[in-house]
């Protein structure tokens, strides 16, 4: 028995530090203006369990390694978020930059096949910031499941939509879940450590914000689209991501869900909005934890915080549409685009986008018309990274073979459950996933264009739709290889929106590395 | 054949927990020892494994170990789990005892404060032995250096109606040691070695101890091959030592 004892009592001597942490003291000239405490954090903050919750059963999980490009590519997201984070707490961000910006390259180049344990490769950051840890697991669970349910090839897209609900009151559920209302971005991003960590680390921070142009860009590419359509797209977009995308240091702000999938955005408003209340934690965490004006308790106390702001719980009785400006609950958002608060300078629906410029976003993006509320949403064009709604098909194909390289036009058919995906070349050769796709397309004016520039599934659809309007009576249908000859340029109607640049002070050309109230 | 039963109850008693991620340790997969984390809330988890034990002047003993779990709360499991053996010595296959599981992390790592967690498995012999055998299993997981993980494992035995000349309460610990294998390229596998000691049932018995060395492998999203080797190092005299003990596993959550 004392034998036994003896080896016992050697296991439990473990290197230990039990110490508590020092109180909080805030530096000097920062109290005005930093964050301070709520009354109240929501008791689940300080719970020692790991309270580790599984995702809701269903056929579909899973169902994105029918992507597999894709779902390797987001399985590489976690490696990037992980190790990314362990190394601004266990003092390495001096190699950020450099050592670690290799490191995560490699695996972004080289992504695991399957899903990665982002704890087990981040240990010391979620011993730290394990409360932190759960509501990002919880909402990355949220991300997964209805990309898997869009990848599943076993349910119709009516089906689908109901099941993403179902996920998202599943996901509501639990105390972790972050608000599916708008918020304000630019109050999000003004506090004093904002854009620290953009500023600090822009080559990390563009990795940052190239995943969740990844983790935005795919519900348009998934949302109503055949599952057989979806591989050719991602290879489109995962060239752009991998090759592009990742590597972008010169973005103004972070990609949006409603910039990035409208279409996606505008039939689940609350789960786009939730994903960049998502996206901006994450940016408050990287400027809160790069931020050198914190003692180690500071950041902890600054990191609940803002994990505060997102809550679900922190926002219950907020309407969207409603809030004062600037503040908490500020939950207004552009009149046509509910899944997408307010940002920086924007007034109404004019906002302007990263590397577009200032648009409308209740005008179509080539002609400058307004977007028809009812109907037939006319096409989206996804290029060079962006993705823009367009009234017609003609609008979107202009607009299309006036940007380098390829691009992904989805458009609507008269047949509401045939989605049309056409892909081109960088010579601007159009695939498209409907063999016997024909197109109308009779140049008039502008304002009527989303009635003569149209695609159908069949001739014979065609001359049923010709056979109702007796205008047209005369209009052959087009092939889709004579329908991408025509180029009718920038349209008269296009409207430049002519504004300085909100996010960079005198227009200048380098990305911002203050704003918000600094 | 009775004293079969009794190390195979014995041996089923002091499960498992987690979901099948190789990073989460789990008892008999590959190893003895577990960490001290539950399997995740509304999961369940189906494990299966085989053990050869050899020994040198006996012909060797084949186990099976099926256990399904589910996670009820937060942190908490149950489960429920069998392990037949067959002996080639006495070419008899027995059912051993079915077992009942309850486990509970309730501490996650926070700073330098380690991981808690406590198990408490109850035996039920279904071919031939008598009583009710009863583990409870404190359990410590704490990170050393970044990503090296010490777990102890600390077990008091009991059982309602031992045998004569055995112990009806007995103690054991386990030491083990898990590391991720492959970082920062890889991110599917975990190395693990344990050094086990444990008190000999025989009334009167010395220390047995063992060292093991495993891998947990991840196969799929859901799946995890486990795969270990261990080796007893000393042995109650009254008890044949096992030179090379193999087990391989699978385990999946849905």
């Amino acid at each position: 028995m004392r034998q036994f004892f003896a080896v016992t009592v050697a296991f439990a001597l473990l290197p230990n530090a039990w110490a508590q942490m020092p109180g909080v003291e805030m530096k000097e000239g920062m109290k005005s203006r930093m964050p301070t405490m709520p009354s109240e954090l929501p008791r689940w903050m300080n719970s020692r369990g790991l309270d580790e919750i599984f995702y809701k059963r269903g056929p579909y999980n899973w169902a994105i390694d029918r992507i597999p490009a894709f779902a390797k590519d987001m399985y590489a997201t976690g490696v990037g978020h992980a190790m990314a984070y362990e190394a601004l707490v266990t003092g390495q961000a001096n190699q950020l930059e450099s050592k670690v910006f290799s490191k995560i390259d490699w695996v972004l180049q080289h992504p695991p096949s399957m899903p990665v344990d982002e704890a087990a490769i981040s240990p010391r950051f979620v011993q730290k910031y394990g409360y932190l840890e759960k509501v990002f697991d919880w909402a990355h669970t949220l991300h997964f499941q209805t990309i898997d349910v869009f990848s599943h090839p076993g349910m119709t897209d009516a089906e689908k939509e109901v099941e993403i609900d179902r996920l998202w009151k599943f996901y509501q559920s639990e105390p972790y879940a972050i608000t599916g209302l708008p918020m304000n971005m630019e109050y999000l991003d003004s506090f004093p450590y904002s854009m620290t960590f953009r500023t600090n680390y822009p080559k990390v921070n563009g990795l940052f914000w190239g995943y969740h142009w990844l983790q935005t860009v795919n519900y348009d590419m998934l949302y109503r689209v055949p599952v057989k359509d979806h591989v050719p797209q991602y290879e489109v977009l995962g060239e752009q991501y991998r090759t592009s995308e990742l590597y972008k240091t010169d973005r103004d702000f972070m990609p949006m869900t409603a910039e990035m999938s409208p279409r996606f955005a505008k039939r689940f408003p609350y789960i786009a909005n939730a994903f960049d209340n998502l996206h901006m934690l994450h940016d408050n965490v990287n400027d809160i934890l790069a931020y050198p004006g914190l003692t180690e308790i500071q950041k902890e106390h600054q990191i609940k915080i803002a994990i505060y702001r997102v809550l679900e719980t922190t926002h219950a009785g907020q309407k969207a549409g409603e809030g004062e400006p600037m503040t908490l609950h500020d939950h207004r958002h552009p009149p046509s685009i509910p899944g997408m608060g307010m940002m920086k300078g924007s007034e109404d629906d004019v906002m302007f986008m990263s590397g577009m410029g200032w648009m409308d976003m209740s005008e179509c993006a080539h002609c400058s018309i307004a977007l028809p509320e009812e109907g037939p949403w006319g096409a989206t064009v996804s290029a060079n990274g962006w993705t823009m709604m367009v009234r017609c098909m003609m609008c979107a194909r202009d607009m299309a073979a006036e940007t380098p390289g390829r691009a992904i036009i989805r458009a609507a058919t008269e047949d509401e459950n045939r989605l049309l995906v056409m892909i081109s070349d960088e010579e601007g050769n159009w695939t498209s996933n409907i063999k016997d796709v024909v197109f109308l397309e009779v140049f008039g004016q502008h304002p009527e264009c989303s009635s003569w520039s149209r695609a159908f599934t069949s001739q014979a659809a065609f001359e049923k739709f010709v056979q109702a309007n007796p205008e047209l009576k005369e209009i052959k249908p087009l092939s889709l290889e004579a329908w991408s000859k025509l180029n009718y340029g920038t349209p008269e109607t296009y409207r430049k929106i002519d504004r300085p640049n909100p996010y960079r002070s005198g227009g200048g050309a380098t990305p911002p590395s203050d704003g918000g109230s600094k | 054949m009775r004293r079969l039963i009794t190390l195979g109850c014995c041996a089923l008693i002091a499960s498992v927990s987690l979901a099948s991620d190789h990073n989460n340790l789990d008892k008999e997969r590959p190893l003895r020892f577990e960490d001290a984390y539950s399997i995740a809330y509304r999961s369940f988890e189906f494990q299966n494994g085989l053990r050869l034990d050899t020994f040198r002047r006996g012909k060797p003993v084949y186990n099976f170990r099926s256990e399904i779990q589910y996670g009820f709360s937060k942190n908490k499991d149950i489960a429920i789990g069998f392990e037949p053996s067959y002996s080639s010595e006495s070419r008899k296959a027995v059912g051993n005892a079915v077992e009942f599981s309850y486990f509970e992390g309730f501490a996650r790592e926070i700073g330098d404060k380690p991981a808690l967690g406590y198990r408490v498995d109850v035996g039920i012999p279904v071919s031939g032995g008598k009583g009710v055998a009863l583990r409870a299993r404190g359990i410590l997981t704490k990170t050393v250096g970044q990503f090296d993980k010490i777990h102890v494992n600390v077990d008091v035995l009991h059982s309602t109606e031992a045998e004569p000349n055995t112990r009806q309460m007995s103690l054991g610990a386990v030491i083990g040691y898990s590391r991720p294998l492959g970082y920062p390229r890889r991110f599917d596998q975990t190395l693990l070695a344990e050094f086990g000691v444990e008190q000999s049932r025989q009334r009167g018995g010395n220390l047995n101890g063992w060292v093991g060395l495993g891998m947990r492998r991840q196969l799929s999203s859901t799946g995890v091959l486990d795969f270990g080797i261990q080796t007893d190092l000393f042995r109650d005299k009254l008890e044949q030592a096992s030179p090379v003990r193999l087990t391989v596993g699978y385990s999946v959550n849905f």
